[in-house]
Formats: structure tokens, C-alpha cells, sequence
């Protein structure tokens, strides 16, 4: 009597639908239950099962294992693949590399597991569980895993390219075991005065920039134009170590001939400058060198050695308070200008108020402000020198005609 | 032995045919549940061409939504510090933690999305006139907040996307006069997006702006029952002529005005063509509704399946990802934004206010004010693209076009630097740390 729907008229949307959501769901819970650790762990098993290692088959984990670090606010999942990191499963010889255990080198003692985890010194994504994600091969991940072929593309080995997690704690020393190629960039970063010109932990000169976290800067900010191979915030270091001019158009810095050792050296400690907090016990004894050279600016300057005659002693202010940086004496001019024949040039009472403050001195000279423009608006730097290192370096550059 | 098969059959189908009409209209009547549903609905009403089923989908989608944002709350912690690592758990080692955040993005973008579509259909086929009109401004509502939600739940993930994304769309927001900045402050609580931001949209993500979908849609839904149901029974709807009411029957459900002569508003909207075109509306819309529920399902874990939410670098305020994009469907207004900023030699005029505020503000009252202004016949209710309205249609697609084109162009062709490319031209490669 009343025309209805016939009631079977949905009966095969509805029969697929629910067919096709069944399969979803099979999927999901396929995808959920096969992770790849879980079939790393199975290999593994089966791999002892085959050496006829039962005991330590048995003791192979099938869970997502991880290293906990309340401390660095992380957790390192790598061992629920490397299950067997600390050879508390097997001990075996000659074991697939993803089964071996850590080999034991000399600094595991101080740097257990426990308090370490992987990813400090390794790089990668602690979090991740998979394989990709967890060496960090992927995209939005900065840390990647620090593997040989990794280095190989830089030229260095995979414990030198490791070494810019080393510093992260060990930043304050001025050489530590085992951190070679960075132990030479601190010793060049000293020995250049790199801080007469670059801030530094809140001291350092004002010409340049801050180098304090130097590792977190945005690669996309560099001029990458100049650079050669890969657009890599390291390999732009590298070259622009090598040539700064090169890389910077007119850059300030100067050209210190590094070779390329050196210059990966340098640009390893820059990568290592990061922003990265730890707590208090992760700060390892800082390893000083006794100070051998006074740190020169914003300190009260050493007064020059007492030996050897004035000019001399110019000598040794000129080499070792950062004039040298920016000037020659003869050769033409640097950063700034030629100095051969300064004295004639200028009258000696002039050149000792300009070493004394040349900020006062340019701001209260129209023509000395327009030959500064030549150098690029840079203003030498107020080096700290007392009365008596002013009058010996004006006593070092008397010896120059010009 | 063959009954007993047959009887085992029917237990293990759970299969239910109503005896009678009025077993059917009982069991909608007194299931909490299915009440709200009309006992009987026109078979018009049906119809997969005429609605597109659009809003029962996204009342799906909105209860995807619910379950797995429900589930992901245990998860989930609303910390600068913590709410990137506990996403990264969920992703990682939570038990079906992918899934469910997976899902809930999906839904959430088809959510907006459907609404949308859900908008353009109404509007295509004049469902708003005359008394739907209440019913049209409650659902300009409701896409507000679908809106509002999703760009809440875009910042809980605290990396490096949600960060800038709502960076972009907080700053289009002080770009309105005079109160501008202090909708700012008072949404992020601060100046900057920080712990008080994070806060305040996890609170308005899970509670405040549900709450009020969920009491707007279950008056948007009685709406629809109070307004003679769907437009598209409109030309049967007007009211019966005197001679043709009928006595009442007994054993129907009709309400108070059963007992007298006449029909009632309920009776008219429940069916008003009569028994002889209406479908019980229990097994029939059940079924579909089953149907339906069951297709966005599996939808949503397919689309969860093959593309998973994308989760970046924790976020860091000091750097700008290039290009920093508002959500996809701010960026039709992201684009105006960047065509209407003028640059003349040092002098820069932000095309915040334009292009930010005042075209879609326009657009927004435009919408809301037309029910009250459309002077196209009633007639035309109920109809896709009838002739009658073929202008308004026009550019009211013409808009809908323009918006979804500017979105494309927002999502596919905006690179680096703001550049556009092609969606197959590669983008350019930007410097990595190693």
C-alpha cells in the first residue's frame, strides 16, 4: 500500500563499505603490529637460534627498549634495534654490525649508557623507532646521525665529524683526549685572536659577529652563491675558512691561509657552538692550559716584556695584540691600511691619542670618517693599550719609511 | 533443522524488519539516540545528488574527531616544553598513536573542507529563504568555529609549522582597527606565542569550541526538523488545503493536535507529502547514515594510511621556516594579504587590513545579510542552479572559485621566499646544518 525504499536497496554500498573499512582496520593493526623493531628483534633471534646460541636468543627483547635520560630530556630508543649495545646478550665474535656490541674505547668509562644514551655522541632521533626516523634521515630533523659516508662527504673521518658533540660538553676545555681535529681549531681560534673582532661568552671584540652559539645559526642566512658542493652550513664554514672573500663579497675577515686540515678544524669547533643546555653534571673539569698568552681585550693589557729595546718590545705588542689582523706593514693594505711610513705620515702626538681612542678621534674628523668609509666603515678597534705599549709601537713603526 | 539455521542466521545478523509502521516510528521515538530523527522521512530527502549527504559527513567527521581528540588527550601535554616530545611519542611508541593523530588531522582538514562544500550546496540550491534563513546564520556560525578549531588545534603540536602557521593568522588578526592588538593580547595571552597561548588554544581546542559546536549543531539539526526538513521537499511542503486534512488516525504519532481536526507543524515537517512517498526512518536513514559513517571511516584511516600528519622541528622562535604559510584555508586570505600590501620605495603598506580583514569581513556579512535580501521567487527552493538565480549563483561561485584558487596557489605554488613555482617544478634546495 505506501511506496517505500525496496530494503535492500543499499545492500552493496553498505557490503562494500563495510568490506573496504574491514581491510583499513586488518591494515592499521598490520602496520601496528609489525613495526621494523620488532622484525629487527626476530632476526636477531633467529640469527643466535642459528649459532646455536638458545640462552641468549631467549634473553632478546620484544619491546620497544630504550634508554631513558630524565637529565637531557630525551630518550634514546636506538637499542630496540641495536639490542644488543652493550653485549649483555651475546658476546659472540665477528656478529652483524647492527647486533655488535659498542666497542670499548677508552672514554666509555666516563661516558656510560646509562647516563649518556646514543644520541649525544651519535646525532639521530632518539625518539623514533623506525629506521629512517631514527637515524634522522629524514626531513625536519637537524641531527642527523653522524655515520661515515656522512663525514666521507666532508672529507673526515666519523669520529673527527663527532667530535662537534664532543664539545657540546666539553667546550670549555682548551684540549681534550681524543678530540683532535677541534683541540687544533681552539688552538688556531687562540692563537688568531679570533675574539678582537668576534663576540664571544659575553666578552670578545664588537667588530664581527657573535660566535657564542655560532652552530645555531640559520643556514638559509649564508651566502651560499661561492660555495662548491652540497649547501651545507659545514661546508660553507670549510670555505669560508679557506677564502672569506671568496664566499663574502669585501668581508672583513681576514684571509689567514689555512689550509684545508685547519680549516675543517675551525669549522667543526663553529658547528659545535650551539645552544644546547645541560644539567650542572654533564659540565665535565674543564681542561686549561695555563695561560701562555693574556687574553687581550677587556682585561687590563700585560705590560710588554721589560727586555729589549722599545722597538722591540713594539714588535711583540704589534704581533701579539691583533694589529697584525688587520694590518702590514708594507704589502699593501688588509682589514686596514699599510702602515710602512705611518710616522711620517702623521705626527707621533696624533698617532699616540688615535691608539689611545680611535673612536673619539674619527668622530671628531670629517676627512678621517670619509678615508674610513674606504675600509668599509670600520672602525679599528680600541685595543687596551697602555702608555707604554703605545710609545714602543710607535718606536716599532719608526723603523718603516715609508 | 532449516528454521533453526535461519533463526541462528537472523541471531548472528541482529536483522530488523518493523512488523508495522508503527513499530517503526516507535523505535525512533523511543530510542534516546534516533528521537531526533523525524519517524518518517521523504524519500527526496534521500537522494545522494541532492545534499551530497555533506553535513551528515561532517557530523561524522566532527565524531572522528571527538573519539580520537578524546583519546589523544591522555597523550597529550600542553607544556612549550613537552607538547613536541609527547606529539613524538604519540607518533612513535603511543599503541595506534599514529592512527589516532593521523586520523584526527585528516578529519580535521575534510571537516573544514566538507563544510565548506556543505555552505556552497545550501547556497547552490537556495536552501537558505525565507524561514531557513535562521538555519543559514547558524551555520555561517558553525564554519566559523569549524574554522576556529582547526587553527586552535594547529598550534598544540609546538613545532616548527604550528608555530608559524598561527604566528601568520594571529598576526592577520591585529591587523583590525583599533581593537587589533588587543584581540592579539587577549588570544595569546601575551604579546607572544608562548606557554599562555599554548594554553589558551588547547582549552578552546578541547573544550570551548566543541562545546559550542556541539550545542549549535544540535540546533542547527532540530533547525532543519522546525524548517520542514530538507529545501528539496519544499514544493510539496505548503500547507494542505482545508478539504484534504484528514481525521486523525489512530495510533499515529502525531503530537497534542492529534486529538482535534487538522494537522500540526510537526506532522507537516515529519511528512508532508503524505505516507505515500516517505521512508520509515527506521531501517532506511539508519542504514544510510551507517553507510555514511562508515565510508568517511574508512576514508579517513586510508587517507591516515597513505600520508601522515607532518610533524617538524620543535618550535623555535628565532627561526623562520621559509616559507612561513598560515593553515591551507587561511591561505586564500595569506595571498590577498601579500597582493594587496603595497610597496612604494621605502614606504611599505601592509595588506593586512585589506586583505586580511576587510574582503573577508565583507564577504562574511555579504553572506549573512543575503537571506534577508535575496528577492529571487520561493519557488526556486530546493533546486540546483535554477534558472531564476543563475546571477547570484554566478558570483557566489565565482567567489567560491577565487577562494579555493588563491588556497592552491597558497599551498602548491608558494616556495621559498615566497616565490612562485610551478606545483612540477622542483623548489629550490635550502642549506642544511651538515
Amino acid at each position: 500500500m505506501h511506496r517505500s525504499f525496496a530494503p535492500n536497496r543499499d545492500f552493496w554500498p553498505l557490503l562494500v563499505a563495510s568490506i573496504a573499512s574491514l581491510i583499513a582496520v586488518l591494515v592499521v593493526a598490520y602496520r601496528e603490529y609489525t613495526p621494523e623493531w620488532h622484525r629487527q628483534q626476530e632476526a636477531f633471534r633467529r640469527y643466535l637460534r642459528t649459532r646455536g646460541a638458545f640462552a641468549a636468543a631467549a634473553a632478546v627483547p620484544d619491546n620497544v627498549e630504550q634508554i631513558w635520560l630524565p637529565a637531557l630530556d630525551r630518550v634514546d630508543r636506538c637499542i630496540s634495534c641495536h639490542v644488543n649495545y652493550d653485549g649483555s646478550i651475546s658476546t659472540l665474535p665477528d656478529l652483524p654490525p647492527l647486533y655488535r656490541p659498542h666497542p670499548d674505547l677508552p672514554y666509555m668509562a666516563k661516558h656510560p649508557f646509562p647516563t649518556f644514551g646514543c644520541t649525544s655522541c651519535h646525532g639521530g632521533q632518539g625518539y623514533a623507532t623506525d629506521e629512517a626516523g631514527a637515524h634522522g634521515l629524514v626531513k625536519h630533523w637537524d641531527d642527523p646521525l653522524l655515520t661515515t659516508a656522512l663525514a666521507a662527504q666532508y672529507g673526515l673521518a666519523r669520529a673527527q665529524l663527532m667530535e662537534i658533540k664532543c664539545n657540546t660538553c666539553h667546550r670549555p676545555d682548551d684540549t681534550t683526549p681524543g678530540m683532535d681535529l677541534i683541540n687544533m681549531g681552539k688552538e688556531i681560534f687562540a692563537k688568531k685572536r679570533c675574539v678582537s673582532c668576534h663576540g664571544l661568552e659575553g666578552g670578545g671584540g664588537l667588530g664581527s659577529s657573535d660566535l657564542t652559539y655560532d652552530g645555531d645559526n640559520n643556514p638559509e642566512l649564508l651566502p651560499f652563491s661561492a660555495v662548491e658542493g652540497e649547501k651545507t652550513a659545514l661546508n660553507w664554514q670549510i670555505q669560508h675558512f679557506e677564502s672569506p672573500q671568496k664566499i663574502v663579497e669585501r668581508s672583513g675577515m681576514p684571509n689567514y691561509r689555512l689550509n684545508e686540515e685547519q680549516a675543517k678544524a675551525l669549522s667543526l669547533l663553529m658547528l659545535s657552538w650551539r645552544r644546547i643546555s645541560f644539567p650542572p653534571q654533564y659540565v665535565p673539569a674543564a681542561r686549561k692550559r695555563p695561560p701562555a698568552i693574556q687574553p687581550v681585550v677587556r682585561e687590563v693589557p700585560a705590560p710588554p716584556p721589560a727586555t729589549g729595546a722599545p722597538a722591540e718590545q713594539g714588535r711583540y705588542v704589534f704581533e701579539n695584540r691583533g694589529c697584525n689582523t688587520c694590518h702590514r706593514v708594507g704589502g699593501g693594505p688588509l682589514i686596514g691600511p699599510d702602515l710602512a711610513g705611518v710616522t711620517q705620515r702623521r705626527d707621533e702626538r696624533w698617532l699616540a691619542t688615535w691608539l689611545k681612542d680611535p673612536a673619539a678621534v674619527v668622530a671628531k674628523d670629517e676627512k678621517l670618517q670619509t678615508w674610513t668609509h674606504e675600509f668599509g666603515d670600520i672602525i679599528m678597534p680600541d685595543q687596551n693599550l697602555n702608555d707604554e705599549e703605545i710609545k714602543a709601537l710607535i718606536a716599532y713603526m719608526r723603523q718603516f719609511p715609508g | 533443522m532449516r528454521t533453526r539455521l535461519t533463526r541462528l542466521w537472523r541471531w548472528l545478523t541482529w536483522t530488523w524488519s518493523p512488523a508495522s509502521e508503527r513499530e517503526a516510528s516507535t523505535a525512533i521515538v523511543e530510542n534516546l539516540w534516533l528521537h531526533w530523527f523525524p519517524a518518517k522521512v521523504d524519500e527526496e530527502s534521500f537522494g545522494w545528488r541532492y545534499s551530497f549527504w555533506l553535513g551528515a559527513i561532517s557530523a561524522f567527521l566532527f565524531l572522528i574527531l571527538t573519539v580520537t581528540g578524546i583519546l589523544l588527550m591522555f597523550f597529550y601535554v600542553p607544556s612549550t616544553d613537552k607538547a613536541y616530545w609527547s606529539i613524538k611519542d604519540i607518533d612513535c611508541v603511543v599503541g595506534f598513536g599514529w592512527l589516532l593523530r593521523n586520523q584526527h588531522r585528516w578529519a580535521a582538514h575534510l571537516m573544514v573542507l566538507v563544510v565548506f562544500l556543505h555552505m556552497l550546496r545550501v547556497f547552490f540550491t537556495g536552501a537558505y529563504r525565507a524561514q531557513r534563513a535562521v538555519n543559514w546564520l547558524v551555520g555561517l556560525v558553525l564554519l566559523l568555529l569549524t574554522l576556529l578549531l582547526s587553527f586552535t588545534g594547529y598550534l598544540l603540536p609546538w613545532d616548527q609549522l604550528a608555530f608559524w602557521a598561527v604566528t601568520v593568522g594571529t598576526n592577520i588578526a591585529k591587523e583590525v582597527p583599533v581593537f587589533g592588538e588587543s584581540i592579539r593580547f587577549v588570544l595569546l595571552g601575551g604579546t607572544e606565542i608562548g606557554q599562555s597561548a599554548l594554553v589558551r588554544f588547547y582549552v578552546l581546542h578541547v573544550v570551548v569550541l566543541p562545546a559550542a559546536v556541539l550545542v549549535l549543531f544540535a540546533y542547527h539539526m532540530w533547525r532543519v526538523r522546525r524548517d520542514g526538513g530538507l529545501a528539496v521537499t519544499d514544493p510539496a511542503a505548503a500547507p494542505l488545503p482545508v478539504a484534504s486534512q484528514t481525521p486523525p488516525v489512530e495510533g499515529k504519532t502525531y503530537s497534542l493536535f492529534g486529538v482535534t481536526p487538522g494537522t500540526s507543524l510537526e506532522t507537516r515537517a515529519a511528512r508532508p507529502q503524505g505516507d505515500g512517498v516517505a521512508a520509515a526512518s527506521s531501517p532506511h536513514l539508519l542504514r544510510r547514515l551507517i553507510l555514511v559513517f562508515l565510508a568517511v571511516f574508512t576514508v579517513t584511516i586510508i587517507l591516515s594510511l597513505i600520508s601522515g600528519a607532518p610533524l617538524e622541528e620543535a618550535a623555535n622562535p628565532s627561526l623562520t621556516p621559509n616559507p612561513a604559510k598560515a593553515p591551507w584555508y587561511f591561505l586564500w586570505l595569506q595571498e590577498l594579504l601579500a597582493v594587496t600590501t603595497i610597496r612604494y620605495k621605502q614606504l611599505t603598506i601592509s595588506g593586512g587590513l585589506v586583505g586580511g580583514i576587510l574582503i573577508p569581513g565583507v564577504l562574511l556579512v555579504a553572506a549573512a545579510a543575503w537571506p534577508f535580501l535575496d528577492r529571487t521567487p520561493l519557488s526556486t527552493i530546493g533546486r540546483w542552479f535554477p534558472r531564476e538565480r543563475r546571477a547570484q549563483n554566478a558570483v557566489f561561485a565565482l567567489i567560491a572559485i577565487a577562494i579555493a584558487v588563491l588556497v592552491l596557489i597558497g599551498v602548491l605554488m608558494r616556495g621559498p621566499y615566497w616565490q612562485l613555482y610551478w606545483p612540477w617544478q622542483a623548489w629550490p634546495e635550502l642549506p642544511r646544518r651538515l
